[in-house]
């Protein structure tokens, strides 16, 4: 998994760089989908750099699955399928962008910044700093798509990202053999995936 | 069996008959419509005009299999003329050694039919054979013309309404509500 | 016939148009439907989906006469160009390649640059389904039926096929024999 790479010097370059975590949810909640990706605009590798490694994979779930209310207001509010920006969860500076297809699958993107220059030298991360209010300082840090989650341009690329990957959804939600609300497995929809990542993200 | 095939004419032409009766009442042309499946068999049978003398589903079931017959009769009595060119080596098949190798139709190009009508004073029987071996009986009034157009919209509406009802079974009789709606309709918008 | 009349003809004929996707779903349903009720025994699915083409095929063939209007083809190779041309091209709105005839004319490969039924479609990962399943099947039944009805018997099947990762999708067709529509048989 890409998210165990991860040492100080490859983080120091890559400062600007943001780590992302894309899921589709059923209508009903059921995770069908999920992948963890980087930032490949502006030289970044596509590789995911979360703050907690570790726990990464299960923080990143809770986190998207704890915005789901604001979603399903959000939804009531907004006539329109991308709902851009929806919810911030600042001890892990997450932020979740939601897309609703007609038939209520959603889709949910959490952009994490990086690690800020003087957390690098401490590459050992505990819980302590999971209750850190690192999501300020990143805020102001940058204005570049990768490092600013709430700016114009990044809600503009992301809703080129979510529009193509509702594309490659009906696409592989057609194919006779995916049945509706099961986990989707295929490895070209993986694929478009991650390439919709590198072109927008 | 011959005593039978003989009775079987004669009720053909007994048929033909009572249709030429009618010729002089009718002003819409077509008559009626028989369709004979490949194997002989009648599968269809319908008049469109009231009138017309009605012979028994017997022999009706009779008249299609001594049509089909006479028809078989016909294709294979085509006289074959001999054939100008040597055998063609270049056929592999087995036929070649058979004697009718050496004769050949006038045109080769086209194949055989067997009968493609027959006609009175009175009316006009047009048969129409499909690849398939279908055969389409048209009976008009002799001064109707363009019979072959008929029968193509035939065709076609039997192509739709019932070799695509899936509950046809082929080779079985026609009875497709739906064909026979479109047949009427059609011949009734053409006068 | 020469090849660029049937060409002409597979482009004229009439059609009513049906949305392609809807073709692509139904047809996509019945294989997945098929693969459920079979057990995902595929061996078993391939002869289903023949078996219903060769009934479409029995049923089609009059609509392929009844509006293109073609007549008899005089040999083997015709038949094949009409098949590819005329059939294809009237039915799904593909034109397959005629290719890889063999010397004696009687086997030919229909190489299928494009394939409706199959858009959309990754066959399940279920590690056999690539190996085994042919999706697009019904169309060897459909030829077998449609030749059947104007006295061809014909075996036909596929070779290869994009959905399993292979470079082309290719169906070989040979025939068997010419059915001699023969006479009543005498009675003495």
């Amino acid at each position: 998994m890409a998210l165990s790479l991860r040492n100080p010097t490859l983080i120091n370059r890559d400062q600007h760089k943001m780590s992302y975590y894309f899921t589709i949810l059923s209508p009903t909640d059921t995770p069908l989908f999920n992948i963890a990706f980087g930032t490949s605009k502006g030289g970044g590798d596509g590789i995911a750099r979360f703050r907690f490694p570790e726990t990464a994979q299960y923080m990143n779930q809770f986190i998207i699955h704890s915005s789901l209310d604001i979603l399903e207001e959000a939804q009531w509010t907004n006539g329109s399928m991308y709902l851009k920006h929806i919810d911030t969860y600042p001890p892990a500076a997450a932020y979740i962008t939601a897309f609703l297809t007609p038939s209520g699958a959603r889709f949910l993107l959490l952009h994490q910044p990086p690690h800020l220059p003087s957390s690098t030298g401490s590459s050992g991360l505990g819980a302590s700093s999971l209750l850190g209010s690192a999501g300020s300082t990143t805020r102001a840090s940058s204005s570049s798509i990768a490092a600013n989650p709430t700016s114009p341009q990044t809600e503009e690329a992301v809703r080129q990202f979510m529009n193509e990957v509702y594309e490659n959804y009906v696409k592989t939600a057609m194919n006779p053999f995916y049945k509706q609300g099961m986990e989707i497995k295929s490895p070209v929809f993986r694929t478009r995936v991650t390439a919709a990542g590198k072109k927008w993200l | 069996m011959y005593n039978l095939e003989f009775e079987n004419t004669i009720m053909f032409l007994n048929y033909t008959i009572a249709l030429s009766d009618l010729g002089t009442l009718s002003n819409m042309g077509v008559f009626s419509l028989i369709i004979i499946n490949k194997a002989g068999g009648l599968i269809y049978q319908r008049e469109f005009q009231a009138g017309l003398r009605k012979l028994s589903t017997n022999d009706y079931l009779v008249l299609a299999g001594t049509f089909h017959g006479v028809h078989a009769i016909t294709r294979s009595i085509t006289p074959k003329i001999p054939s100008v060119q040597p055998p063609s080596p270049a056929t592999s098949s087995p036929s070649t050694t058979t004697p009718a190798a050496s004769h050949s139709y006038p045109n080769p190009g086209v194949p055989v039919t067997g009968l493609d009508y027959l006609e009175t004073d009175k009316f006009r029987l047009t048969c129409f054979q499909t690849l398939t071996g279908t055969k389409f009986l048209l009976f008009t009034d002799p001064l109707t013309g363009n019979v072959d157009t008929i029968v193509q919209k035939i065709y076609e509406l039997y192509a739709d309404f019932v070799m695509k009802n899936p509950f046809y079974q082929i080779e079985m009789p026609v009875r497709c509500e739906a064909f026979d709606r479109h047949l009427g309709a059609w011949l009734r918008g053409r006068t | 016939m020469s090849s660029n009349k049937t060409s002409r003809i597979g482009e004229e004929t009439r059609v009513d148009k049906v949305n392609a996707e809807l073709v692509t779903l139904t047809y996509g349903t019945i294989v997945a439907q098929l693969c459920q009720d079979y057990d995902s025994n595929y061996q078993d699915v391939n002869k289903q989906l023949e078996k219903m083409g060769y009934n479409i095929g029995m049923r089609l063939i009059e609509d392929f006469l009844a509006k293109s209007g073609v007549g008899r083809c005089a040999n083997f190779r015709d038949t094949a160009d009409m098949i590819a041309k005329v059939g294809f091209k009237i039915f799904l709105n593909v034109t397959p390649t005629v290719t890889n005839w063999t010397s004696d004319n009687t086997q030919f490969s229909l190489i299928f640059e494009e394939n409706p039924l199959a858009d959309f479609v990754e066959l399940p990962d279920d590690g056999r389904a690539q190996d085994e399943l042919w999706f697009s099947n019904i169309l060897c039944g459909v030829l077998r039926g449609a030749l059947e009805m104007v006295q061809m018997q014909i075996e036909a099947h596929f070779v290869s096929d994009v959905l399993r990762g292979d470079d082309t999708t290719e169906m070989r067709v040979s025939l068997v024999r010419y059915i001699e529509d023969e006479m009543p048989p005498e009675e003495e």
